[in-house]
């Protein structure tokens, strides 16, 4: 006999020693998109990491160092940028775990607990930013201006001297602008992360729906 | 929520039910246990991602050869081909001979190895056709048409020939 057809033949034999994957297994296949979803939050802040970088040593030529260096704050955005980046690099090392663990994970339960750490890591990390973010620009403001008023020789400083309702003024626009800024930022991070936070929600829902019956 | 819910059920029952073919598939596509997994796991996704476009036009079963033959061909054409074929022993074990024959199981043996050198294409071919189906679903399956997979067939057919009577 012809050896395909002879294999055509016994094909069906080898049905009894296929494996075979139970239920519950294929749910918890459906449901492991957890493990791409934290994949992905993963990749994406390597890659926000990385434009970050580029961004500060593509925009940060000599003349801006000199210009800080006018202004004295060098030395304070050089271990500013360090501990940012010490600080962004354990996030991504959280990011990491998370995924190992969530890629690892053969319970439901332990499954859930996962999603709801890698929620808090996320939203921590945004929260960061956004602190940091705020701290940076107001710190950089006041040495600015203090630095600024320092150096500069004005004829008649009277005509430059703030009361206070003009301190009110430059604090309440300084607060307005920095808002603003903060919200771009948080609803930049709400399209890169909360997509997939969403996600990792509605996979938990499921997973808890799951566990209820 | 609840149609979700009703679908995802629907769902993992009909593949439990169906789950040979996939097993099958990746049987023929990998060469250990762990990429085996990996592919069940992969066709499982694939399948559950198309579900909502399925709406029960054609037979499930059908409807599976096409998705999950599609996964390992696309999965399995980015890899280059210098993976080994796993020995022969294991192949040997898995398709047993109706009437116990050395000599024959040795052949199915040798039969399973030259078809699972085969390109991705080929490989999908022959699987449907061991899977008894005709040359009209073949091609609907595959997204060919008739001729093109007679003629394809054929080919693989004599190639296959050289292997028991070099």
């Amino acid at each position: 006999m012809d050896g395909l057809e002879l294999l055509k033949k016994n094909w069906k034999s080898q049905e009894a020693t296929l494996p075979q994957v139970s239920y519950d297994e294929i749910y918890k296949m459906i449901w492991k998109r957890s493990s791409s979803i934290v994949k992905w939050i993963f990749i994406i802040s390597i890659c926000e990491f990385l434009f970050g970088v580029i961004l500060n040593v593509g925009l940060a030529d000599e003349e801006y160092w000199n210009s800080l260096e006018q202004l004295q704050i060098k030395e304070i955005t050089i271990w500013a940028y360090g501990i940012n980046y010490l600080i962004t690099i354990y996030f991504m090392f959280r990011f990491y775990m998370n995924y190992r663990q969530i890629n690892s994970t053969s319970s439901a339960k332990r499954l859930m607990k996962d999603i709801i750490k890698t929620r808090k890591t996320v939203k921590s990390y945004i929260l960061y930013v956004l602190i940091s973010l705020a701290v940076v620009t107001l710190s950089l403001f006041y040495l600015i201006a203090y630095h600024h008023i320092e150096n500069t020789q004005v004829a008649d400083s009277s005509a430059y001297v703030f009361d206070a309702l003009d301190w009110l003024k430059f604090t309440g626009i300084t607060i307005i602008g920095l808002g603003i800024f903060l919200g771009v930022i948080w609803f930049f991070y709400q399209l890169l992360y909360g997509i997939l936070l969403k996600r990792l929600k509605k996979n938990y829902t499921q997973l808890e729906n799951l566990d209820c019956d | 929520m609840i149609v979700e819910k009703e679908l995802e059920h629907q769902f993992v029952s009909k593949l439990e039910r169906h789950q040979n073919i996939a097993h099958k598939i990746c049987r023929l596509y990998t060469h250990d246990r762990e990429s085996h997994n990996d592919l069940f796991q992969e066709i499982t996704i694939q399948l559950w991602k198309a579900y909502p476009k399925f709406r029960g036009e054609a037979k499930f079963s059908t409807w599976m050869y096409r998705v999950a033959l599609n996964t390992a061909i696309t999965l399995y054409r980015k890899k280059k081909r210098g993976i080994r074929t796993q020995d022969f022993d294991t192949v040997h074990f898995k398709i047993k001979a109706e009437e116990y024959d050395d000599e024959t199981e040795q052949q199915l043996g040798l039969m399973y190895n030259a078809i699972k050198e085969l390109n991705d294409i080929e490989k999908a071919l022959v699987f449907l056709y061991l899977e008894d189906k005709n040359y009209k679903e073949i091609s609907e399956t595959l997204g060919i048409s008739e001729v093109n997979a007679r003629v394809k067939m054929n080919r693989i057919k004599t190639k296959l020939k050289s292997v028991l009577n070099p």
